[in-house]
């Protein structure tokens, strides 16, 4: 339904379109800030590539903690495949998903051997890390100017607001982890599961944004803001907890799925209090 | 104007011929404000200080002076004449020419010159900080300590996201990121200045302002990010967007 790329894929890439995830070509990657090209699914190709000198730069140790490592944390470059076409239906999906016509299930290609997922750019249900980050960030900024304007703005009342943000994610991952978790398999990867918990910044800014403009839009706001993350979230968690989950007990799913929109609630309305204190 | 100081003239033995011994020899440095000597280093006429040498009469006069102006010389290898060293500005990497000229780039909104800012230096930052400490100082906010952290901590989410951004031909590094950075703080300087002068109840006055301003930053920032490094064409409004967010974090700064 979401076409991101304007031209097909399949054509040769004159307009340039940034190039997926896993390289075509063994070129010699750029140091990125965080992980390395190294890790993740274009490890293979990458080392083929470099040929003699794959088993020198990776020594053994190396190479053990390496792959350890991509077990729990995969590539972030491939959560920043993004471009702007992406982040506005992202968007529209994330605010409003009662409107999304098309299915939630990510588009999987098999590279090297190993089934992974599309990038973002080509799939409209992959995750990405852009969106919440920035969401994070304009959640905190909103919030400090929503802190000015009633007279206790501070610095400190800014890093207490950005502690807060931090705590809020994590109790979201900690319970779309568990929820996993308690099916059996919780083999998701990590930055996934992040990617998920910090879309519901996106909601919560709308929420502040609203706040700011008429206070009592806040309390039309909020519940909104709750339901559209609580079935963003579940319909989002759906595929991915019947493809992890060993057996299938069809009820204990639906359970937890109920109970990971409702925590929304709590969760949300905790955030979107904005006072110097933090905890409420 | 120049008085000699009335010492004996010391004189050191000429080690001066052989290369061998020049080495081990501490380069001379003359005392400031005299006459340059006559450039023979055999026999010197002038008090000079070394680090190491006999003269003790020297050192006692020399004072805390002596051993700064030898430690620094020493490691040139040039005549000992007070012309040729280096002038200080040019020793520390200091060039405000050029500060004048990047800060000048960044002040017309509309047409922003990136060519001046290929070498990125951080002084003309340092200085832009400390203009809005100041600033905010008279204000009445004491924040030097969380303005610099501001910056740091903007610099590396600005390097971060656009690094990411950008895959694999990103080639934006961090001192380059600080130096757009803090360059592009040169609107939230004004905005601090001229905040001082709104009168006190007029708070939407302020609102307007600080969004002129910061959209000028926001603007004149991820122009010379995505200009200055590759890899940033296609994600222009997605990295403008993060500048923005740094610069509304300061202008709350400002107006609150």
């Amino acid at each position: 339904m979401y076409n991101n790329m304007g031209p097909q894929p399949g054509m040769p890439m004159h307009q340039g379109i940034p190039q997926p995830g896993m390289p075509m070509h063994p070129a010699i990657p750029q140091p990125s800030p965080f992980g390395n090209p190294f890790s993740g699914p274009g490890s293979g190709l990458i080392r083929s590539g470099l040929g003699a000198y794959g088993e020198k730069i990776f020594g053994s140790s190396s190479e053990y903690v390496q792959s350890n490592i991509s077990r729990y944390f995969s590539d972030p470059q491939y959560y920043f495949q993004v471009n702007d076409q992406y982040v506005r239906n992202k968007l529209k999906i994330v605010l409003f998903p009662f409107l999304h016509r098309g299915h939630w299930t990510r588009i999987s290609e098999p590279v090297g051997g190993r089934l992974s997922y599309k990038p973002p750019i080509y799939d409209i249900n992959a995750p990405d890390l852009y969106i919440p980050l920035m969401a994070f960030g304009t959640y905190v900024v909103l919030a400090g100017l929503s802190l000015g304007l009633y007279g206790k703005f501070s610095p400190e009342a800014l890093n207490w607001l950005f502690v807060k943000g931090m705590v809020g994610w994590f109790l979201q991952v900690m319970l779309l982890k568990i929820s996993l978790l308690s099916l059996g398999s919780g083999e998701a990867p990590l930055l996934d599961i992040v990617a998920y918990a910090g879309y519901t910044f996106t909601g919560l800014c709308l929420a502040v944004l609203g706040k700011i403009i008429w206070g009592y839009s806040y309390y039309v706001l909020i519940p909104w803001t709750c339901l559209c993350t609580g079935v963003f979230l579940v319909k989002t968690m759906k595929p991915v907890l019947f493809a992890e989950a060993r057996s299938y007990d069809s009820s204990r799913h639906h359970y937890l799925l109920i109970f990971v929109a409702l925590a929304q609630f709590p969760l949300l309305i905790w955030l979107g209090n904005i006072s110097v204190n933090w905890l409420f | 104007m120049t008085k000699d100081f009335a010492v004996p003239p010391v004189v050191f033995p000429t080690g001066g011929s052989s290369g061998g011994a020049n080495v081990q020899q501490r380069r001379f440095a003359p005392i400031p404000f005299q006459q340059p000597p006559p450039s023979s280093s055999s026999q010197i006429p002038f008090l000079s200080f070394n680090m190491g040498s006999a003269a003790a009469s020297s050192a006692t006069q020399a004072g805390p002076f002596g051993g700064t102006i030898s430690s620094s010389s020493s490691f040139g290898g040039g005549s000992p004449s007070f012309e040729d060293e280096e002038p200080l500005l040019d020793e520390l990497g200091i060039h405000p020419d050029q500060i004048w000229k990047k800060t000048r780039s960044i002040l017309n909104p509309f047409r922003i010159n990136q060519t001046v800012h290929k070498d990125s230096d951080l002084s003309g930052p340092i200085f832009l900080y400390l203009a809005l400490c100041l600033f905010q100082l008279l204000a009445g906010k004491i924040q030097f300590g969380v303005i610099l952290g501001w910056i740091v901590v903007s610099s590396i989410f600005l390097y971060v996201v656009f690094n990411m951004l950008a895959g694999r031909n990103g080639n934006l590094n961090l001192h380059t990121c600080t130096s757009l950075v803090g360059y592009c703080l040169l609107p939230v300087v004004v905005l601090s200045a001229v905040s001082l002068f709104v009168p006190q109840g007029a708070g939407v006055v302020k609102y307007v302002l600080a969004g002129v301003f910061v959209l000028w930053s926001t603007r004149a920032c991820s122009t010379l990010v995505v200009s200055l490094a590759d890899g940033g064409e296609e994600h222009r409004g997605l990295i403008a967007y993060a500048c923005f967010l740094i610069y509304t974090l300061f202008s709350l700064l400002v107006i609150f």
